[in-house]
């Protein structure tokens, strides 16, 4: 073998050798539809045997990291040890944006994703497939898709957040309508550059109160001159008022505040009729990798026990049965007496231009 | 007759062109990985994308787009202001500090390199939150101007040009000062000598003298500072996005993730800009660095810096010291660890300190997510620096002998440098999503695209130090019959190892406390430092980012210490 064939040949085996590792992962007789439909009484020891030989599953979600996705991706390997899961978390737009990227370049990495507002984006590109599970038939209609390509894993309720030391318990807004006094001008934040940010709030009033009313309400609120919060979540945007930023802030989770006046801090939470919802939905992308790992989480995910380990974290668990702890069903809608405006995935997506546009005239 | 002269004429340029097989496979290796990305860039921006983000039509429309867009003109004003500021802070403080250090007897000026290298260590995103906690509406700084003006408002609003001037400029400051240091220390002090000896006080010899000397390094810096500012994107990301006050480089962040689907063709465009304009900057610090040597003064003389005694001045000059020094590495520390210790974020008073807490360490130095991160970081950092340094002294030593063709490699490994990180992170996704097999999302991915964007940075270490050895010793080995790749391990890199040593740090630091260029890159299982603080910080888990940035600058105190005790062995730095 003269020297120019040997080089040829060294660079054909390194070349190969990702390429032999990537077509690596294990293929079974089933096709990835027969796996993540299959309804057999033996479906979870089906799953964990085909997960047991897959070994590895990968997981984007929305979830805090810490208080959430490491206690939830450590109990489903503590009951599946054959199954080493991975994840990495990300704003609902980043998740989605990663699963394009992948399904386009036809390299899939993740198996599972979870997030606020992925579902809408990642349907319309076509990129998931369906799926069934046992667990989705103790859950309500409307935290399941019709089409199965989703199912809701947590509930979110927004509402107003205030500084206690700076707005005085008689003063604070009750309502809508009490936001618009002039002497709230300036001081009240809400969170631009993201969907559960201004386009949510402007969709639930226009879903909530037709597009006439919402307008005009929107055209004085806008005299209110309200900050234009552009720099992480609605949590980071919870910790401003704490700190006495901004005396109130619109649109945050509902539980943020509660979690943290627990700890001591000067802020609360204000429900205003009607409180928007959104849910977090589970969804599994095309051409993955590890489907019977993706089968067995999403069965632990929306079963009882899996859900509980999101009581941990403080999140409202969308399981009928797993009520949310004793200090957060205090802002649980419909237990105290305020209207609830469900805002399903395609309705936000579905809006979020004309929410933008109004957005834009309005307050930019 | 026409062929003949047509052949005669070609005949020697075919000879010139004689690439070295080694100088073939660097460049081949440099050409593959540099010219992918920058070749998705432009197609980026001049293709339409479907809604799954795949290329479509071809149109000038992004650029048509960025001219009629008003706020195109307004974020390029803000990119200059904003640049031209944060360089001008930076030097001012670091030539002050490199000035004290270098020419006078202040007490305790050694320290400030130990200072310097400990704030390298830092990711600019913990320094970027720590300087909000301290100028916040809420923070310290406006309590105390409360307390002194009366007044019911916060006076300082951070969430402006002038507070994101003065945070990035503050940041420069270590970099301003040791390369300041440098100018400094190779000027020759019998100039300033002579001045003092005809009756000018020292700042007339400042003035007239020593900055005039030093000018063409004081340019180049100032250029350097200026293109760091027009890229960077943490300060501008964290505290412009809050104030929407927009740069470019955040539009491009906008435009390619804050969007669903993403506009990457208005993404390109904006990159493409920002490019261009970072070549010609690029350009003209390569001029300036070129006529460098024009001013050299080292003599080799036994020569030896001037210190001027400052007599009770030089009290003084410690508190200026001991102030820029808390400005640049202590205040942001402090706050830093006095909010790791809190329950949750909120303003800053005595009262709080009943509620104090080790949670947020527990939870960061516990088995899982953060210590995987930990651990990932330091791979990163180790592995990144162990490839670029070798590398570059390899390609340094070739371009410097002036081996045939070898001044390609100088060019292929300067040209990253015109890619802003976040731009290079834009780029690489793509490229790397796109490969055939598993490799986007890992560490390797982050790791080959690290090595990429600091190959600059070596080959600057590299080069100079290459210049410093003479090529005898060189030429006695290969006239002893050594082969070239032998007189290069065996005689050049033992030769190299002071300036390898400290390249190897450098590139160590600039990899794990980045965060523009591994944002978008990093997948499952590979989360990073500096990502996580991001992450943390848009999360408003501020008291865990606390308590992650100290335990992560206390292991960086560490290394640095151990590099500053290695540096004091090896003559690396003077002090």
């Amino acid at each position: 073998m003269n020297r120019r064939s040997r080089i040829t040949q060294s660079v054909s085996i390194v070349m190969a050798f990702p390429l032999l590792a990537g077509l690596g992962t294990p293929v079974f007789a089933q096709s990835q539809e027969e796996i993540l439909h299959y309804a057999g009484a033996d479906r979870e020891k089906v799953l964990a045997e085909g997960a047991a030989k897959e070994g590895e599953l990968v997981v984007y979600s929305a979830m805090i990291a810490d208080q959430a996705l490491q206690p939830l991706t450590d109990a489903f390997m503590k009951k599946y040890p054959s199954v080493t899961v991975t994840f990495w978390r990300g704003d609902s737009e980043d998740i989605a944006q990663r699963v394009l990227a992948e399904e386009r370049a036809n390299n899939v990495v993740v198996d599972v994703v979870e997030g606020t507002s992925v579902s809408e984006n990642l349907i319309k590109a076509e990129a998931v497939q369906t799926f069934t599970s046992p667990m989705l038939d103790q859950y309500p209609d409307s935290y399941r898709d019709p089409n199965h390509l989703w199912a809701a894993t947590r509930v979110s309720y927004y509402c107003m957040a205030y500084n206690t030391d700076m707005v005085n318990a008689a003063d604070v807004p009750k309502s809508y309508e009490d936001l618009l006094d002039p002497k709230w001008q300036g001081q009240i934040a809400w969170r631009i550059g993201s969907e559960s940010g201004t386009p949510l709030f402007i969709t639930n009033l226009r879903s909530a109160w037709g597009e006439e009313k919402a307008e005009e309400y929107l055209k004085k609120l806008s005299a209110q001159k309200i900050v234009n919060f552009g720099a992480g979540s609605a949590r980071t945007l919870v910790d401003r008022v704490i700190a006495g930023e901004y005396a109130m802030a619109l649109n945050v989770f509902c539980h943020h505040p509660l979690i943290s006046a627990e700890d001591g801090a000067p802020v609360a939470s204000q429900l205003m009729s009607p409180v928007a919802s959104t849910t977090a939905t589970l969804l599994i992308p095309k051409n993955i990798r590890h489907p019977y790992g993706a089968a067995l989480f999403t069965d632990f995910l929306l079963s009882e026990d899996g859900q509980k380990i999101l009581l941990g974290a403080d999140y409202f668990p969308a399981h009928p049965k797993v009520l949310p702890s004793e200090m957060l069903q205090k802002i649980v809608p419909h237990e105290v007496g305020y209207e609830e405006n469900l805002v399903r995935p395609e309705a936000l997506v579905n809006n979020g231009k004309k929410s933008d546009e109004l957005y834009q005239t309005y307050f930019r | 007759m026409k062929t003949l002269q047509l052949s005669a004429a070609t005949v020697p340029t075919v000879r010139k062109i004689n690439f070295s097989p080694v100088v073939l496979i660097l460049a081949a290796i440099l050409l593959v990985l540099i010219i992918p990305p920058a070749a998705y860039l432009v197609a980026s921006s001049l293709y339409t994308t479907n809604f799954d983000g795949s290329f479509d039509q071809f149109t000038f429309q992004f650029f048509a787009d960025l001219l009629r867009n008003p706020y195109f003109l307004r974020s390029l004003m803000h990119t200059a202001v904003y640049s031209l500021g944060s360089a001008c802070v930076g030097i001012v403080l670091g030539t002050v500090l490199a000035i004290i250090v270098e020419r006078t007897n202040t007490p305790g000026r050694k320290y400030a390199f130990l200072g310097a290298v400990i704030s390298l260590a830092i990711p600019h995103v913990l320094y970027t939150v720590a300087w909000l906690m301290i100028l916040g509406k809420s923070g310290p700084f406006n309590q105390m101007l409360k307390a002194i003006f009366g007044a019911s408002a916060p006076t300082f609003d951070v969430y402006s040009l002038p507070g994101m001037i003065l945070i990035e400029g503050v940041g420069f400051v270590p970099l301003t000062f040791l390369m300041m240091s440098a100018v400094l220390r190779s000027t020759d002090a019998a100039f300033e000598e002579a001045s003092m000896m005809s009756g000018a006080g020292p700042i007339a010899t400042f003035w007239k003298i020593t900055l005039r000397m030093g000018m063409p390094g004081v340019l180049a810096l100032l250029l350097l500072s200026f293109i760091r500012a027009f890229e960077s994107f943490e300060v501008p990301a964290i505290v412009g996005l809050a104030g929407n006050i927009e740069v470019l480089s955040t539009s491009i962040y906008q435009s390619s993730r804050a969007t669903t689907p993403p506009n990457f063709g208005q993404a390109g465009a904006y990159s493409v800009c920002l490019l261009a304009f970072l070549a010609c900057l690029l350009y003209f610090y390569g001029r300036l660095s070129r006529h460098a040597h024009r001013y050299q003064t080292i003599t080799g003389k036994g020569y030896r810096p001037r210190v001027i005694d400052l007599g009770r001045g030089r009290y003084a000059s410690m508190l200026v010291l001991i102030a820029i020094l808390l400005f640049v590495i202590g205040l942001p520390l402090a706050i830093i660890v006095f909010v790791s210790f809190k329950p949750f974020f909120g303003s800053f008073n005595v009262a709080s300190l009943s509620r104090w807490t080790l949670k947020n360490y527990a939870t960061v130095i516990g088995p899982g997510f953060f210590r995987s991160t930990l651990v990932n970081t330091l791979v990163l950092g180790t592995v990144t620096a162990s490839i670029v340094v070798p590398f570059t002294a390899l390609c340094a030593w070739l371009a410097v002998r002036r081996k045939p063709a070898a001044w390609v490699l100088d060019q292929l490994a300067t040209a990253p440098l015109t890619f802003p990180s976040i731009v290079m992170g834009v780029a690489f996704l793509q490229v790397f999503v796109n490969l055939p097999f598993p490799f986007y999302g890992t560490l390797t991915s982050v790791i080959v695209a690290s090595a990429v964007a600091y190959l600059p940075y070596g080959m600057r270490y590299a080069y100079a130090g290459v210049l410093q050895i003479h090529s005898d010793l060189e030429e006695a080995s290969t006239a002893s019959g050594a082969p070239q790749m032998q007189t290069f391990i065996r005689i050049v890199l033992p030769l190299l190892s002071a300036s390898m040593i400290s390249c190897w740090l450098f590139v160590f630091l600039l990899a794990v406390r980045a965060m523009s260029l591994p944002l978008l890159l990093v997948g499952p299982g590979s989360s990073l430092v500096a990502v996580s603080l991001f992450d943390l910080w848009q999360n408003g888990q501020v008291t865990e980012l606390a308590a992650m940035g100290t335990v992560w600058v206390a292991l960086m105190t560490c290394v640095s210490g151990c590099f500053y005790l290695v540096a004091r062995r090896y003559r690396i730095l003077t002090a």
